[in-house]
């Protein structure tokens, strides 16, 4: 409904518009005009020429590669039109949620799912920012709601590989799908050494054949290395533009405080990095203290914190263990993944708000999750004019929902941790004084100079906030 | 401190998970007013009917339509890019660029072919307010002649953040304030006057104008509102100050001004005559209107006292109104000047010169002028008509508030006479149909306020008012926030064109139900047909404005169906007719 905030995310939208109605099929992943280029894989691209139809009738101009930064108000209307559209996805995933609750969760579900249908993470993210998280998250929360039914298992790993040829972010939670799968649906139930051999066969035939539908047709002019370059650019850096409130940010934040204590403590100091102008601003981050942190280095402490989780869930598949999983493996992706963005908080925040209603315990650790993971969001939307909205409706929501959740959620059966729930209750107090310098304050003391400031403070804040709420989710999850 | 805190409502909640199943019905049993929910609002604050306190709902409440307004506002203003002389938003902000840089004894004077000043002084001082403020961030937003017409997207921000601001400091206190009054005055439950609160700020009309289209309307409501419910509270001396506040913000709330004097004159009189009250309140009045005068008056004296006239170059022009005055007073004494800005302001405040009524109106002239031709009578005659119809409107509402100056008439007396006043009177605006609508929908904290009477009643007046105003916000390209706003007003409270849920309930005669459903049917069906044509049939070209024409008549007969049930309300409410009577009044009004 916002008609006048576009962000680049908007021109890239209405680029993959132009590109996938225009061109034929094999140039989609070679076409480079515009910047933004097509990144995402085959079957988002296949959503796009089928928007692109319609988009046809709404504007022809809209959909010609060469008119770049094109915003006419048609081209504004269907596009916002189609965000609002795809999202009835998400309103029949968590319609789905609702019905497979029973009983006295049910209500807990429904709060559950108008929390997520209210996110301000969508809002912020879709509606302003513009991008279409609302379906795709639609069709994993559809996904995990499936592999509740034993009889619907098949169903769930397959819409999850059709999801996962649709945005590929969703390889993160891969793991937790997996090792559920297998032990439920591959083994039986009795015995992890006896396979149910047609199952596999259905289940591998089955995301074979998406993945063929998705990939096969380049496959034929030999492009799978291309779009695979597309898909995964690792020569980006450790950080993204602006920090992702993960462990690196907490490292880079470390790093930054060190170059003011390294000459005291006789730590010696990286001229380069120290020179370099883009400093933990943009992309390539450098170090001028602490070690340098390379890919591999990413890639084996996200696999070994989601491996921790995933022994439990092997060796105790339930459905909520999967969820749980399913959640925990985004945080370790979020935490310690390579040029994270900060948009991918909702990975985490999403498949919790299934869970969060469990109990008090569950509550605990999701708290200052909500509030960190939204309050790093705030960044990404910067002009005046949104600002009151993002803010208060932030703020609306998280009163709302956190208020409550609590009335909601039973209490738990084992003892809290009560040192928990102090932090969190202080961490939360916390962010009232720091959204306000961070919004308000700080233009007026510094103006234009320091800009980097609160962006950090923002990213460490909120970092703090998810690591805590992920140690604390460890905790409960493995003392269940 | 912070130790047991946290733990404390966990426990409550706990017990009240344990016996919540079977304290239910008690608590559906106390809800006289609603048992299931009957339309969305209720259903959405539906949770917090038994055990949120208010205090938790209602900053929830206050966010959600401060989000709601902040969002239209992203939304063009009127005479955005529309050169040669703009519009509304471009006179607020001239008036914030005047009164920030000339002396204040020339802010009347002004340039008055590009919007001079025509609000009595407190929108002046509020503009010299907002101006300041303003010129804090950006001095060229308010630069004297250079600033005009800017668009600057930052001051759109920051007008509409004025806007908010203005609401939130007046309208919006003043508006939880009564609406809290007035259902307790009622024996309504807190959680029902919720839902009413929601409704009323909520109103599309409202934020149309004042937070799309731009307008600072609602501070004058506000002042109204402060003032309707220092009446409920019985303070009589604030009741006489916010209503001169709201005079001195615009004058239109002189539609109301009537009704104010009755209720104070009624209470002065009933249940015996009070004549040491009767004197407070007339002294509060003329401290209120010094208070408001002082800053204009004393600045005009001392800046004739440094030698800073009004008007530069030409020494005493003739007074533009009682131009008789200059030749019994000194022009040359200390109060001269001071007399001399009084009187323009009063001339630039009430345009007598203006004719009948301006643009398409949805009142009565404006409809009688597509049957006869009003413009071949004399002005004189027009005016002197126009002030017989609105007297003849106004009397009787009055009269009975006087008569019986209960405090759970006021907002049926104040509607019926502001809409006699829209109906009626004299250089009407189309935004001015938002003074009748006010009251007329504080109707919902009333007593069986979100029945299905009222709200139908209330739900009809308000979205026929937007549909009136659909070609002035359709000039502006605002389609979309209108449809959208309206919508879902009409959505949150169950009216047509989303639901026929308002019509039809048990208990009252099933005639008169039938009555109101088949008007208000033939009138949604009418807006509905109408929008249509609007939008796919070009009108004939020797009638450019038939479609327009159309609307102000459907409008205006509409209106006078509001007017008449507002009158009719009042008068079986105030009980001032024996009951065989009433009875009979009832049939006539639905027939």
């Amino acid at each position: 409904m916002y008609v006048d905030s576009k962000s680049t995310d908007f021109e890239v939208h209405r680029n993959w518009l132009a590109i996938t109605h225009s061109l034929p099929l094999w140039d989609w992943y070679y076409e480079k005009t515009s910047e933004w280029t097509l990144d995402y894989p085959p079957f988002f691209a296949y959503f796009e020429w089928i928007m692109s139809q319609v988009a046809k009738l709404a504007d022809p101009a809209m959909i010609r590669v060469h008119n770049l930064e094109y915003d006419s108000w048609q081209t504004v209307y269907f596009q916002r039109w189609t965000v609002i559209v795809t999202e009835l996805v998400l309103v029949y995933a968590l319609h789905m949620f609702v019905d497979s609750a029973h009983g006295v969760s049910k209500r807990a579900a429904q709060a559950a799912a108008v929390s997520i249908l209210l996110s301000p993470g969508l809002l912020i993210i879709d509606h302003i920012h513009f991008q279409y998280n609302g379906v795709m998250y639609g069709i994993l929360i559809a996904s995990l709601v499936l592999a509740k039914k034993r009889s619907s298992l098949l169903a769930s790993g397959l819409v999850f590989a059709a999801l996962l040829c649709m945005k590929h972010i969703y390889l993160y939670l891969a793991p937790a799908y997996f090792v559920y799968l297998l032990r439920v649906y591959c083994l039986s139930p009795k015995s992890i050494f006896r396979i149910q051999f047609f199952n596999c066969v259905k289940l591998g035939g089955g995301i074979v054949g998406i993945f063929a539908a998705a990939f096969g047709p380049f496959a034929l002019k030999n492009q799978i290395p291309q779009i695979f370059s597309r898909l995964f650019p690792f020569s980006r850096g450790l950080c993204h533009a602006y920090w992702a409130p993960n462990v690196w940010a907490m490292y880079s934040f470390m790093d930054r405080l060190l170059i003011g204590l390294a000459p005291r403590i006789g730590l010696p100091i990286k001229a380069d990095a120290l020179n370099s102008v883009t400093r933990g601003l943009v992309g390539d981050t450098s170090f001028a203290v602490l070690p340098d942190i390379t890919p591999r280095m990413c890639f084996v402490l996200t696999l070994l914190f989601q491996a921790i989780p995933l022994v439990k869930l092997f060796m105790k598949p339930t459905w909520e263990g999967f969820i749980g999983g399913v959640t925990l493996c985004g945080y370790a992706s979020f935490l310690f993944g390579w040029h994270v963005h900060e948009k991918a908080i909702l990975l985490v925040i999403i498949p919790f708000s299934l869970i969060a209603l469990k109990d008090r315990r569950y509550l605990g650790a999701f708290r200052p999750l909500a509030v960190a993971g939204h309050v790093s969001l705030f960044p990404l939307i910067f002009t005046p004019a949104e600002f009151p909205i993002k803010t208060i409706y932030t703020i609306f929501w998280l009163v709302l929902f956190l208020m409550a959740f609590d009335r909601l959620a039973p209490a738990p059966t084992r003892q809290r941790l009560f040192l928990f729930d102090r932090f969190s209750t202080i961490y939360i107090t916390i962010s009232i004084p720091l959204i306000f310098y961070c919004s308000l304050v700080h233009g007026i003391i510094f103006g234009k100079s320091l800009e980097f400031l609160p962006l950090m403070f923002t990213s460490s804040y909120s970092a703090i906030g998810v690591v805590g709420s992920w140690l604390g989710f460890m905790v409960v999850y493995f003392t269940e | 401190m912070a130790g047991p805190s946290p733990h404390k409502p966990r426990r409550k909640v706990k017990q009240a998970g344990g016996n919540g199943p079977s304290s239910l019905p008690v608590i559906m049993e106390r809800e006289a007013l609603v048992r299931v929910p009957s339309f969305p609002l209720a259903a959405f604050l539906w949770p917090a009917r038994s055990s949120v306190s208010q205090w938790e709902l209602l900053p929830l409440i206050l966010m959600v339509v401060g989000l709601f307004r902040w969002a239209a506002g992203l939304w063009g203003y009127s005479g955005f890019k529309k050169p040669p002389i703009f519009g509304d938003y471009e006179a607020q902000r001239h008036w914030m660029e005047i009164t920030t840089h000339l002396p204040i004894s020339q802010w009347y004077f002004h340039d008055l072919e590009w919007w001079g000043l025509d609000y009595p002084p407190l929108t002046a001082y509020h503009s010299w307010i907002c101006g300041k403020i303003g010129s804090l961030i950006d001095p060229a937003w308010f630069a004297l002649y250079d600033s005009r017409g800017s668009h600057d997207p930052t001051l759109k921000i920051f007008m509409r953040a004025t806007v908010l601001v203005s609401e939130y400091l007046i309208y919006i206190p003043a508006a939880v304030i009564f609406v809290r009054r007035f259902s307790r005055l009622s024996g309504v439950p807190a959680w029902t006057s919720s839902v009413a609160l929601v409704a009323i700020l909520m109103q599309p009309a409202t934020i149309l104008v004042d937070h799309v289209h731009f307008q600072y309307n609602t501070v004058m409501l506000g002042f109204v509102l402060a003032s309707m419910s220092s009446m409920l509270a019985g303070r009589n001396f604030w009741v006489s100050f916010f209503f001169v506040m709201a005079l001195g913000f615009k004058q239109m709330a002189l539609y109301y001004a009537f009704s104010v004097f009755a209720y104070l004159l009624g209470v002065c009189v009933f249940p015996y005559i009070n004549i040491p009250r009767f004197i407070g309140i007339a002294l509060a009045t003329a401290v209120s209107f010094a208070i408001l005068l002082l800053p204009i008056v004393a600045g005009t004296l001392s800046e004739a006292s440094r030698g800073i006239t009004a008007h530069p170059g030409d020494s005493h022009p003739p007074l533009p109104l009682f131009a008789d005055l200059a030749k019994h007073l000194n022009t040359d004494a200390f109060y001269y000047p001071v007399v001399e800005q009084l009187v323009q302001m009063i001339h630039r405040v009430f345009p007598f010169a203006r004719g009948l009524f301006e643009d398409k109106v949805a009142n009565f002239w404006c409809a009688a002028n597509v049957v006869i031709k009003l413009r071949k009578y004399p002005a004189e005659l027009l005016q002197r008509g126009a002030l017989v119809a609105t007297l003849a409107a106004i009397i009787p509402p009055n009269l009975i508030l006087f008569l019986r100056p209960n405090k759970h008439l006021l907002p049926f007396a104040f509607a019926t006479t502001a809409w006699g006043f829209f109906l009626f009177s004299y250089q009407v605006h189309e935004k001015s149909v938002l003074l009748p609508l006010m009251p007329m929908t504080l109707l919902l904290a009333g007593r069986q306020g979100l029945g299905k009477d009222t709200r139908a009643w209330v739900g009809f007046a308000n979205i026929l008012g937007c549909w009136t105003m659909y070609p002035l916000l359709q000039r502006v390209d605002l389609r979309v926030p209108y449809t959208v706003l309206t919508l879902l007003w009409a959505y949150l409270l169950g009216l047509p064109p989303t639901s026929l849920n308002a019509y039809f309930q048990d208990g009252s005669s099933i005639w008169s139900q039938w009555a109101t459903a088949f008007i208000h049917g033939f009138f949604y069906l009418t807006m509905a047909f109408w929008h249509v044509l609007d939008m796919f049939v070009v009108a004939p070209k020797d009638k450019p404005d038939l479609w327009v024409v159309a609307n102000v008549g459907v409008g205006a007969v509409g209106f006078s169906l509001c007017y008449l049930w507002c009158l009719g309300s009042l008068v079986i409410e105030s009980e001032i007719l024996p009951t065989s009577w009433t009875g009979k009044k009832t049939k006539a009004k639905t027939q």
